[in-house]
């Protein structure tokens, strides 16, 4: 079953390359392989020095978000027969747009991080937990905010969002997402906090409503439906 | 056990931490602009769904029912007798002058980063925009017929 | 790069972040993670996390706790089952108020579900105790860890791999690690040393676990003297998928999902007819095994089971178990609405580990001597509280309640204890390890590549060291691996530079996978008896005599397992029997 696939892939070597450029190599692969196999099988038997992140190769830690024909995907999570591989078309891989490349594949991921950080990604609750039983949540309220629950952190919404591409300040969808993972959990007291950061100028307004988020996120969390939700709170519950 | 803990810490900072400063140019998250944002979002909305009636009207009258040829000044002249369509007309001129400087705005704020830059850009669409509000709205208000006969 | 904290926690995954937490406050702390905390392999688990909360039935400590101990056959340290059943209780609340978003009851609580192995009053039948968030509860777990990680301010290294481990006076004093983004390696001088760096399915070819699961802290821990132990005992995971190993958690069976031949018998009656699909994890892998081999398998090899959850209805798969069906279709194009879903047994957790008592301070030998300042918790850990074989949703239990112990104990030492200098030349072994590894890249003669060598290492524990063992198989298998690790002296490296060069990274995992292969074969080869997962078809009987007993592996100094040694296991209320389900 293992037909030729080529493969195109963005390579930049901080120490030897002044620009990044692009190199072609020909893999036999099954068309059931993911493009993360296609890529180890080039890294371990034809060229050593290709980098890129992996860990759990199932879509579930985001270490590999990538451009795959243009596209932000998981290369753990799209199969060669998905992008036409094994019919002969060839398949271009490249670093996420938005981040600065560290080496070929590899972006850094710090700010992104950071802007994580800042929307206080963590329960916010002024009152005392009770002492030995758990905080009450019906299934309903927990139901409302469970797709944003979904975010692996990839950061492939946010390097397919323009707004993004063109603003280093903007908080991105990913961060937003989060605050979204907060703000409607009816355990959480922070969503005033919350809503005041993310209705400053680098927060949900920066959102052109591209839906880019939407397509790339490989967990199918409506992105975009949790950045209007969030921007109807503001407007809402003021 | 406390002191040497803050010491270490300040010694050997996260990695992380260090890129911080990078991400915010201006040092620190950007000041809030109060309900600013979320009312330009709004009227947005508000002001699109407005302009799509008013420009649908606006197309309809000086477009179909009326080819250019019968639009003269004598067309205006009628026209502007109603007050209605005097403020039909600077509803129309103010919300769509509004609601295009705002994309402009935003569209400055997404690709002008440097802070001199960017106050200048607004700051001269502001200028242009308030003095083609102004020219505009003088017209509509302060427009008087005059006697076509004499012309004839 | 020199760096003092008064403790370092090396893995940033469940274990290492509930460590880190309890440090906050007490002790200047780091974090060392070779990803990034998000990124760790906590968040791969799936079906739940089991506590006697007794949600929606009775439930008590004491029958998880027997059920840990029969499930582990009997080879569980007692009073560390102990421990986890009445610990399990607290730290799940302690998650819930943190944030954790569990699915919930009708009236608001925590919801349970039933899972492989727990059962009620001593095993009459299944019961509802593990607490789940859909089919993501590691992931939520591992979210909600690191999210209170971030609100406390502990400092995070991401992105650095840990070269050694620094023993002084008798005392651990610090570990060196490789900062993957700038190759440069780091000191890190510390009081207290914590590792929760995981597994090493990556030694087999079909695994559940990340790439990243190379046993990293483990050989660290046995290079620098520390024994391992009960390193045979590696459980597989029944139900992978085919081929690719990728996990469909066991909550499929325990919502009503059940395994079917190719005659679409549901063969798991056959050998458990009370727990039937949900008997524990050991077993219903050598069910599947046995099925195939008597020619029940399915497919063109004849090599594959199914895994049945259509007949559940579409609301209860989108509700329950929508991340696992996800997978069926992304990677084997297969509709679980509709077909089964082809599954074989995949590699997927160490029971044995770096041995710790009951606080995850690491001992050093069959008498429990405690080397100071050095901690183990989680997988990489083997208190030993999995025994022979873990039950579904322990593993999750582990990382909490005995990371939390870890980092108490951790802090508590800090608090008590001055600075130890650092070991004259401590980066010269990480040096030497590197240096090694560079060489790959210049030395002509240095031919063999790491993917060929990582590949028959594969294949190898795939045949020789999985559901099925015997003394030839074992025996070929020492010798295989003696001769991988020759050809690892001769590693080639392609990539010569410095900055993320994950070539070289591979290269380190590669050499940790070794080390931990050579002592589980060791093991196994020397347990003439089946016990839990370690099944051997030339000694078919468990032998409580001999072997009610855990395995220290001990490393010699140029590579090999030197020799092995036996821990008593510590029995209070439960006297071995037969396992039966």
């Amino acid at each position: 079953m293992a037909t030729q696939v080529t493969v195109k892939i963005l390579r930049y070597d901080p120490e030897k390359d002044k620009k990044a450029h692009f190199e072609t190599y020909t893999v036999e692969a099954d068309p059931l392989d993911r493009i993360l196999d296609v890529l180890n099988s080039i890294k371990w038997y034809q060229d050593g020095s290709l980098t890129y992140r992996r860990s759990c190769a199932h879509g579930v830690c985001g270490s590999d978000a990538m451009r795959i024909n243009g596209r932000n995907r998981l290369a753990c999570k799209v199969l060669v027969r998905d992008v036409g591989g094994d019919a002969g078309k060839k398949i271009q891989i490249e670093p996420m747009l938005g981040f600065r490349i560290l080496r070929d594949l590899v972006v850094d991921m710090d700010p992104f991080f950071e802007k994580y950080k800042s929307i206080k990604p963590y329960l916010i609750n002024y009152e005392d937990a009770p002492a030995s039983s758990e905080r009450y949540q019906s299934a309903e309220d927990r139901e409302i905010f469970d797709e944003t629950t979904k975010c692996i952190l990839c950061g492939a919404c946010s390097g397919s969002c323009p707004p993004y591409w063109a603003g280093p300040d903007f908080v991105g969808p990913a961060a937003i997402v989060n605050a979204h993972r907060f703000i409607f959990d009816s355990r959480d007291q922070g969503a005033a906090e919350r809503l005041s950061i993310l209705g400053e100028g680098e927060g949900v307004f920066r959102c052109r409503t591209v839906y880019n988020c939407t397509d790339a996120c490989p967990r199918n969390i409506p992105v975009t439906k949790a950045i209007e939700q969030i921007r109807r709170a503001m407007l809402y519950n003021r | 056990m406390s002191t040497e803990t803050k010491t270490t810490q300040h010694t050997h900072p996260d990695p992380v931490a260090r890129t911080t400063r990078r991400w915010t140019r201006s040092g620190g998250r950007p000041r809030p602009t109060g309900n600013f944002e979320l009312f330009s979002w709004y009227f947005f909305r508000i002001s699109g769904i407005l302009l799509l009636f008013f420009a649908l009207i606006h197309l309809l009258i000086m477009h179909l029912l009326n080819n250019v040829d019968v639009i003269d000044y004598n067309f205006i002249v009628q026209r502007w007798a109603s007050p209605l369509w005097r403020t039909f007309d600077i509803m129309l001129l103010v919300l769509a002058l509004t609601h295009g400087l705002n994309g402009a705005r935003v569209l400055i704020y997404d690709y002008v980063h440097s802070r001199g830059w960017r106050t200048f850009a607004v700051t001269t669409l502001y200028v242009v925009g308030i003095l083609f509000i102004v020219l505009g709205a003088q017209v509509i208000l302060t427009f008087q017929p005059q006697i076509q006969s004499v012309a004839k | 790069m020199y760096h003092k904290f008064d403790a370092v926690v090396v893995g940033a995954g469940g274990a290492g972040l509930m460590a880190a937490l309890q440090l906050v406050g007490k002790a200047n702390i780091a974090c060392i993670t070779k990803l990034y905390p998000s990124r760790s392999h906590t968040g791969a688990a799936q079906g739940g996390i089991c506590a006697a909360l007794g949600n929606t039935e009775e439930d008590h400590w004491e029958w998880h706790m027997f059920d840990t101990v029969k499930g582990g056959d009997y080879l569980t340290d007692q009073d560390a089952a102990e421990v986890l059943a009445r610990d399990a209780i607290e730290r799940i609340i302690e998650m819930e108020h943190m944030g954790l978003p569990f699915n919930r009851t009708p009236e608001g609580k925590i919801d349970q579900r039933r899972f492989g192995g727990h059962t009620r009053n001593y095993g009459e039948g299944p019961v509802r105790r593990a607490c789940y968030a859909a089919d993501r509860t590691g992931h939520m777990i591992l979210q909600t860890l690191y999210q209170q990680g971030i609100k406390e301010n502990v400092t995070f290294f991401n992105e650095y791999h840990v070269m050694d481990l620094l023993i002084n006076n008798g005392r651990c004093v610090g570990v060196t690690a490789l900062e993957i983004k700038t190759g440069e390696l780091h000191t890190f001088h510390a009081k207290a040393v914590i590792f929760a760096t995981g597994g090493f399915g990556r030694a087999w070819r079909v695994t559940s676990n990340a790439h990243a699961c190379t046993g990293d802290g483990m050989a660290v821990a046995y290079r620098a003297g520390i024994p391992l132990m009960d390193m045979e005992m590696y459980q597989f995971h029944p139900t992978g998928l085919y081929r690719i190993g990728i996990l469909l958690s066991e909550a499929a069976r325990g919502e009503g999902g059940i395994l079917r031949n190719v005659n679409g018998e549901r063969f798991c009656e056959r050998y458990a007819p009370t727990l039937k699909d949900l008997a524990p994890r050991d077993m219903v892998s050598r069910f599947i095994y046995q099925e195939i081999k008597e020619g029940r398998g399915a497919g063109p090899n004849k090599d594959y089971v199914y895994l049945h959850v259509d007949h559940l209805g579409k609301e209860v798969i989108d509700a329950k178990l929508p991340d696992i069906t996800d997978f069926a279709r992304t990677y084997l194009h297969v509709e679980p609405y509709k077909e089964g879903v082809p599954i074989q047994p995949t590699a997927h957790y160490a029971m044995g580990g770096i041995p710790t008592n009951i606080d995850g301070e690491v001992i050093l030998d069959e008498k429990a001597t405690v080397l100071p300042g050095c901690y183990a918790a989680g997988e990489t850990a083997c208190v030993s509280v999995h025994g022979a074989n873990r039950l579904g949703t322990n593993s999750l239990v582990d990382l909490v309640v005995f990371g939390k112990r870890a980092g108490l104990k951790a802090a508590e030492y800090c608090q008590q204890n001055d600075w130890e200098s650092l070991p004259a030349n401590h980066e010269a072994r990480s040096k030497e390890l590197l240096g090694f590894v560079n060489a790959g890249a210049s030395d002509g003669k240095r031919t063999e590549i790491a993917g060929d060598i990582r590949k028959d290492l594969q294949n190898s524990m795939q045949d020789n060291v999985s559901i099925v063992r015997n003394e030839t198989g074992l025996t070929a298998q020492m010798g295989k691996l003696q001769e991988l690790r020759e050809r690892y002296g001769r590693l080639r490296l392609q990539d010569t530079g410095t900055k993320f060069n994950t070539e070289r990274m591979e290269a380190l995992e590669l050499g940790c996978l070794l080390e931990c292969a050579e002592a589980a074969t060791k093991g196994a080869l020397e347990r003439k008896e089946s016990r839990g997962a370690q099944f051997r078809d030339d000694f078919e009987k468990r032998d409580d005599v001999n072997f009610l007993a855990h395995t220290l592996a001990y490393r010699a100094e140029n590579g090999g397992v030197k020799e092995l040694r036996y821990k008593p296991v510590v029995i209070t209320r439960f006297e071995p029997k037969e396992r039966k389900y």
